[in-house]
């Protein structure tokens, strides 16, 4: 009976083991035909709200269980959506856990600024970044065309025909030649080193004839002469490429010094883009100091260059959750964080002072010019056989800004005729806005 | 306050805590069930103690036999229902067993026979179910013969093996056993009975020959059924690699462990579990059921159940000698060879064989017979072997 015994307890022992391994070590708990995973799609999770606690996502109830609503279209680039069938996105999905477990989220988002960003740019492809350049909030964050959560069903034939690919983040992901719009890191880069000094006057001729290859100015005009400010206002090839030519490789280090071609410390993530590793000859660097060449950037890159600027030379990190609130645990705050001083504030100052004065008579100037003042640069991406793609960026007041934008429209034409009207009105609304 | 007092004292106050959770949760629950099965223990309780055996195993039983009304109603209220009547059904035949010592009646063969006759009869004229040709209807009464079938040819085995009757018959017993279930297409109670078979032989004398020959039919059996049979090639298939056959034939084993891992150290709580797509839950898989809402904690105390029967099982057989022992023994191999079978079925640690969990799972000629098996346990501890088994005043 001895060894009955103790051959029932050694079988009674491997079961005890056997629960031990599959109830508490197997790693089941998120394969992909484990049922229980679909459960969350139907239970209610915590809201996401904008910076005032408007709702940008809840769950509503339904016939038998929850379904996740959302306040504008606009929204899924950045908030994400969550349906059971195509999975979740954006913060739904970074914050999973904390949403599933019935917390909620306040972002930095504003809703009527998300809002009037989407209309302004509807009609295009293309995207809009807004960040307020003290704290590094990200105010609006739109890509056009985006996939509704509202309606993922009834329109997810439609989303994988559209050859403009809804798919596509574009304000994070979406790579673009940027043209002129990166004429004030030039600037910068320019005064910061040396290489030109204030009250210094640059001939203009509308062309300039370099080793390797001339570069011309858009359309060919001839600014004559001008100083430093006027040639960023009128955005002049000739100027910049001959400041880059003088740079030299220096001009790749400011690039990259203001996160171009270097992946964003964002929570939602980013392309990093491209820039190139060295300046092949001086002709290649005058066309890289014109935002020609092999540079890529994407809108949000383009924003936090805005930012910088306007925050006196430093850069914050961007974030979109500033706050994880509800449940048993403790409140969970994002604060600002700086990520680096590109320039000296005397220098962001220059610059500053150049894109005021482009939107006042230089190519960013618009119909808001006489109601409101801001800084701005305009950018076109000429892409040869097709529409070139039009830029923005731009930061409004300039003496304490409070938004700093990004603005692509995709085979928009000028920067002047498509984005800078877009930019400047959603500029415009938030400066209203906060007054 | 004795043993009695006290086993009985917390039983109660686990019972208690299970109805207020029906009455404040569960509303529409028939809450007498689980009263008058309380009542009937106790009763089961007193009489055996009443008659001189040993009641020590009851709170055990009653818990189990708690544990799956419980989850039987919240499955399905017409389950629990089931449960409650095959636990009446019970009842009456743990009094059987425990007056009538069948073990200790004259005429062993005819236990064999019975066997025979009955899974002969399932063969001609049962009627299939669920894959199994295992079911037959006597006077309007429909029942699972096999479980009845195994009980008889434990009850001849133990006698016969002591007796020293012939290797031959004893195998050709068996044997015919094996095929007629084999027939049936339903070969957990063969490899259950030829696991307490030869369990049996080399206890009452050992010797390596009978070791190695009878491990070999073993093998050979296993191998010719998975040669034969597709249903075991496919249970061995899903017992080696069921994540390549996730929505078919491993499809049962893999929802079996996602309801284990989900059930974690201390599990969803009851009726949180997510327990319908498990298929077969109620009968073969409640232990994965039990798993998910109950937890690691609730699974090691449902085994401590079983452990303990085993432990109470074990101390009374070593007060009986001869044909006595032998047949008790091989009706607590019985009750847990069937555990094991099942649990390490579910655990992956075997072939997934297709049996109810003893006093827990749904089945009422399975509990019945359970009852019965017990009965007869506790039959066998009255008279010469009670006195040390009694509890200590």
């Amino acid at each position: 009976m001895r060894r009955t015994f103790l051959t029932l307890a050694v079988l009674y022992g491997m079961m005890l083991v056997g629960v031990f391994y599959w109830q508490l070590c197997a790693d089941l708990a998120h394969h992909p035909a484990n049922p229980r995973y679909y459960l969350v799609f139907q239970r209610e999770r915590g809201s996401i709200l904008d910076r005032q606690g408007r709702v940008l996502a809840h769950s509503a109830s339904f016939e038998d269980g929850y379904q996740r609503r959302y306040a504008a279209e606009s929204l899924s680039p950045v908030v994400g959506y969550f349906h059971e069938r195509y999975g979740l996105t954006g913060l739904e999905r970074l914050y999973q856990g904390e949403l599933s477990a019935g917390r909620s989220l306040l972002t930095t988002l504003d809703l009527e600024l998300q809002k009037k960003a989407a209309e302004l740019l509807q009609g295009s492809a293309g995207a809009v970044v807004a960040l307020r350049p003290e704290s590094g909030e990200v105010l609006a964050l739109v890509s056009l065309p985006c996939l509704d959560g509202n309606a993922m069903d009834e329109n997810w034939p439609d989303y994988l025909a559209d050859l403009r690919s809804p798919f596509l983040n574009r304000a994070t992901h979406g790579l673009y030649p940027p043209g002129s719009v990166v004429k004030p890191i030039v600037y910068a880069a320019a005064v910061a080193e040396g290489a030109a000094q204030a009250g210094e006057t640059w001939l203009d001729q509308g062309l300039i004839q370099l080793p390797g290859g001339a570069v011309r100015n858009y359309g060919a005009k001839a600014h004559g002469e001008i100083t430093l400010d006027q040639a960023l206002a009128y955005s002049s090839n000739v100027v910049f490429a001959e400041l880059a030519a003088e740079l030299g490789p220096t001009v790749l280090d400011y690039f990259r010094r203001f996160g171009l071609g270097e992946p964003p410390d964002f929570e939602l993530g980013g392309h990093q883009g491209s820039v190139p590793e060295a300046t092949l000859s001086t002709y290649h660097a005058a066309q890289l100091g014109i935002g020609q060449g092999e540079l890529l950037v994407t809108p949000l890159q383009m924003a936090q260059v805005a930012a910088a600027l306007a925050n006196g030379g430093v850069l914050m990190r961007p974030f979109v959750v500033q706050e994880v609130r509800g449940g048993w645990r403790l409140r969970q705050i994002t604060r600002p964080t700086v990520l680096g001083e590109l320039v000296p504030w005397t220098v962001a100052e220059q610059v500053k002072r150049a894109m005021v004065l482009a939107a006042q008579e230089g190519t960013a100037r618009t119909k808001f010019s006489e109601q409101f003042s801001y800084a701005g640069k305009t950018g076109t991406a000429q892409l040869g056989s097709v529409p070139d793609h039009s830029w923005f960026i731009g930061f409004a007041p300039p003496q304490a800004p409070q938004i700093a934008v990004a603005v692509v429209v995709e085979h928009g034409g000028t920067g002047a005729e498509a984005a800078a009207p877009i930019g400047v009105e959603l500029m415009f609304q938030a400066v209203q806005m906060s007054e | 306050m004795g043993l009695l007092g006290r086993t009985w004292f917390e039983f109660t106050g686990w019972l208690a805590a299970v109805l207020l959770w029906l009455f404040f949760l569960q509303g529409q629950v028939n809450w007498w069930q689980p009263a008058v099965l309380w009542a009937l223990f106790l009763l089961l309780y007193l009489v055996t103690r009443g008659c001189g055996a040993h009641p020590g195993a009851l709170p055990f039983v009653a818990v189990l036999v708690f544990c799956g009304w419980i989850f039987l109603t919240r499955l399905d209220p017409s389950l629990g229902q089931g449960h409650f009547y095959g636990a009446l059904l019970g009842s009456a035949f743990y009094l059987f067993g425990l007056f009538l010592p069948a073990p200790r009646l004259r005429f062993s063969r005819l236990w064999a026979w019975g066997a025979v006759v009955l899974l002969g009869l399932t063969a001609l004229w049962g009627e299939t179910v669920g894959g199994a040709k295992a079911w037959l209807t006597v006077c309007g009464l429909r029942f699972q013969p096999v479980e009845l079938a195994k009980v008889f040819l434990v009850l001849y085995l133990g006698k016969g093996i002591s007796q020293g009757r012939p290797l031959w018959e004893l195998l050709s017993f068996v044997g015919s056993f094996l095929l007629l279930s084999a027939w049936q297409r339903d070969l957990g109670p063969a490899v259950l009975v030829f696991l307490v078979f030869s369990w049996l032989v080399l206890q009452h004398s050992f010797a390596w020959y009978k070791l190695l020959g009878l491990a070999g039919i073993l093998l050979a059996g296993f191998w010719g059924a998975v040669q034969l049979f597709s249903h075991v090639q496919s249970r061995v298939l899903a017992w080696l690699a069921p994540w390549e056959y996730l929505d078919s034939k491993g499809y049962q084993v893999v929802q079996g462990l996602f309801a284990l891992r989900a059930g974690g150290l201390v599990g969803q709580g009851l009726g949180q579990g997510l327990v319908h797509v498990i298929p077969q839950g109620h009968t073969d898989y409640i232990f994965a059921i039990l798993g998910e809402e109950l937890g690691f904690f609730g699974l090691c105390a449902v085994l401590l159940c079983y452990f303990s029967l085993a432990f109470w099982a074990v101390r009374l057989l070593q007060d009986l000698a001869g044909a006595e022992q032998l047949t008790g023994l091989g009706l607590t191999l019985l009750l847990h060879g069937q555990v094991f079978l099942v649990v390490g079925g579910i655990l992956r640690l075997l072939p997934f064989s297709g049996m109810t969990l003893p006093f827990v799972s749904y089945g009422s000629t399975s509990l019945t017979v359970q009852f019965w098996m017990l009965g007869l346990m506790a039959g066998l501890s009255r008279g010469g072997g009670a006195e040390r088994c009694a509890e200590p005043s």
